[in-house]
């Protein structure tokens, strides 16, 4: 079932054409790596600032709320450029153990991410950021910079990509 | 190409850290994530930045106020990225000192991209103010151009190689 939906998209004519001509794949990654960038460095930052070490004069809330759009843009393009460059080899990736893992750690830290966005403003209400808050965001930036090392970590292990 | 460069590739790559990067199993991913990773929060907080310049997002604070939270991190970010940039460059430093899209990276991109940095960070207590000056927008528009043109170099290196 996933395989033959793996065959399907590779043979796919706009999944091949954006594959296969230079300066559109060329594009498909610099989109895939700034809006990694993005992505990772907007809920870095606001990780940080709940684990107490960035930006205490400002108050969480007011800073998440400026940086969440940034991080959900960044995730936006970042997973489309992603499933683009996934459809070009499709069926190589499916059954791919080191894939998996990348998939899963990036499924735990955008859970994390959800769970850090949907709590700052309760945190901030109180007097002083919760322990668990800290561990929190801690984990979320762990996963995150675990998410990276995951994907480099598929062409190292696996040679695809 | 000149061949000093090429010599001081040559002896750079054959020093124990850059062999040990180049030649162990697991070492070079991890290298990769830390450049990443300094990116990201490089990246990130640069482009947040320039968008308030641009008067893009919501508006809770000015972009001098959110340039006074992020400052530090832009700059650990920075130094992140260089480590591990560095890293990455010593591991094959010879093939890197010939190729166009490195040089254009690091010789013209990132020197004309971090001036114009560290100008709009100066300027910042003049232009972050309620009413953004055009030029400050301008400014802001000019480097995110710049980080993006310097994505583009970086992905372009193995078209060259």
């Amino acid at each position: 079932m996933l395989t033959h939906f793996g065959e399907a998209l590779q043979d796919n004519s706009l999944i091949v054409m954006l594959n296969s001509v230079g300066w559109m794949a060329a594009t498909i990654e610099i989109v895939h790596y700034f809006s990694m960038f993005v992505l990772v460095g907007s809920i870095a930052v606001i990780d940080l600032r709940v684990m107490g070490l960035a930006g205490q004069q400002q108050s969480a809330t007011k800073l998440a709320q400026r940086l969440f759009p940034w991080m959900w843009a960044g995730m936006a393009l970042n997973f489309l450029s992603g499933f683009v460059m996934f459809g070009g080899i499709a069926a190589s990736y499916i059954p791919d153990s080191t894939f998996h893992m990348k998939m899963e750690v990036i499924l735990a830290a955008v859970i994390f991410g959800i769970i850090v966005q949907w709590k700052v403003p309760a945190w901030d209400r109180l007097p002083a950021m919760p322990k668990g808050a800290k561990i929190i965001a801690a984990i979320s930036l762990l996963l995150w910079v675990g998410a990276i090392l995951a994907g480099n970590e598929v062409p190292a292990l696996s040679g695809l990509g | 190409m000149d061949s000093s460069l090429v010599t001081f590739g040559s002896w750079l790559q054959n020093r124990s850290f850059a062999l040990a990067v180049a030649t162990s199993d697991w070492a070079y991913p991890f290298v990769q994530a830390t450049h990443f990773t300094g990116l990201s929060l490089w990246v990130g907080t640069t482009v947040a930045t320039d968008l308030s310049l641009l008067g893009m997002g919501n508006q809770y604070q000015t972009p001098l106020q959110l340039f006074n939270v992020l400052f530090v991190w832009n700059w650990v970010g920075f130094c992140i990225a260089v480590l591990g940039g560095f890293l990455l460059f010593s591991a094959s430093a010879a093939t890197y000192l010939i190729n166009p899209a490195f040089l254009t990276k690091l010789g013209v991109l990132i020197p004309m991209a971090l001036m114009l940095h560290i100008v709009i960070q100066r300027k910042m207590r003049e232009w972050g103010r309620q009413e953004t000056p055009r030029v400050a927008r301008i400014a802001g528009l000019v480097e995110l151009l710049f980080w993006i043109s310097v994505v583009t170099a970086a992905v372009s290196i193995p078209y060259f190689g």
